[in-house]
């Protein structure tokens, strides 16, 4: 039987930009946009199982889509003890969810400050060319400076919606397999 | 007194919550200090150590990685519900296995169950966990 590695995601940004639907999207193999608006309230939980390409293992995100509004940002803390990986989204389209990315990545960073793991910042809408107001650069350099990996994607158009989640299974697969080589050199 | 906790004695692990069959739970019960078991994300993590039969508990060492918050909990059969026996927050340790010691005070145990709560990084090992003590008359 190949290995199960099982992950928490902590999904972040501000309200409305799209957090729902891009989870939505990538646990309904992209069957699934919500065409309507719906509010977040607490935490919405998903599974996925990913497999890692050229291995028979599987990476299964258990993933925490957080609601952005503020009010509950009290109580969707509460569920993110353990987190194994990030996402941070933001909305081409505003610059208010631009500069909020950093106050999300350190109060998931504060759950865990010893122990280091992998994000992605995910710039959403990109779809919306001419209302765009934060360019690739200036979120390559937050990735940069954040240390997280940067995506663009659109989730109404479904474009690279998947890839951010990919990329963070394959990092945490990583992760992984770099433990076990430690546990094997103490005994070697 | 002797080492109830191995698989050539007749305990078995009858449950484990993360399984890398290149890891398996067996690895901690087979009397080997360079195999292990290993936690596949997430916490907390468990198992359970099933003796061949009643026994007494005298000490438990334990040989792990990355541990932090452990709890060992016993349950004399099979109908009962698991009691604690003892709840231990591990010091981290960098270059080497960390190295516990838990009396078991004589309880009688048919079950041993070890819930990793909490740990110092992803992902845990347990080399090796030995149960000294002597089996019951019943």
């Amino acid at each position: 039987m190949p290995a199960v590695i099982r992950a928490k995601c902590i999904v972040v940004g501000d309200a409305g930009v799209g957090k729902s639907a891009i989870c939505q999207l990538f646990t309904s193999d992209g069957s699934h946009f919500p065409k309507n608006y719906t509010l977040t309230m607490g935490a919405e939980f998903m599974v996925k199982p990913v497999v890692i390409p050229d291995t028979q293992d599987t990476v299964e995100m258990y993933m925490y889509d957080s609601a952005g509004k503020e009010i509950f940002t009290d109580m969707v803390m509460k569920f993110w003890d353990h987190p194994s990986m990030m996402i941070v989204v933001y909305d081409v389209t505003s610059e208010t969810s631009f500069s909020s990315c950093e106050k999300w990545i350190e109060r998931v960073r504060s759950q865990k400050p010893d122990v280091p793991f992998p994000g992605a910042l995910v710039a959403n809408k990109i779809d919306l060319e001419q209302r765009r107001i934060v360019g690739p650069k200036a979120g390559k350099e937050l990735a940069m400076k954040t240390g997280l990996d940067y995506y663009e994607c659109s989730a109404k158009e479904m474009q690279n919606v998947d890839t951010p989640f990919y990329f963070l299974a394959s990092e945490y697969y990583k992760l992984y397999q770099e433990k076990v080589e430690l546990f094997k050199a103490f005994v070697a | 007194m002797f080492d109830l906790a191995l698989s050539e004695a007749g305990a078995q692990i009858i449950l484990a919550t993360s399984s890398d069959d290149k890891y398996p739970p067996e690895n901690m019960i087979d009397g080997k200090d360079d195999t292990f078991w290993t936690t596949c994300g997430l916490y907390p993590q468990e198992f359970i150590i099933k003796f061949t039969s009643l026994v007494s508990i005298n000490t438990i060492q334990i040989s792990c990685y990355n541990v932090k918050k452990l709890k060992m909990e016993v349950s004399s059969d099979d109908n009962q519900a698991f009691k604690t026996l003892a709840e231990k927050e591990l010091q981290p340790s960098d270059s080497a296995p960390q190295s516990e010691e838990i009396s078991g005070r004589n309880v009688k145990a048919m079950n041993l169950r070890v819930v990793i709560e909490s740990g110092y990084d992803h992902f845990c090992a347990v080399y090796k966990i030995c149960v000294h003590g002597n089996a019951e008359r019943s």
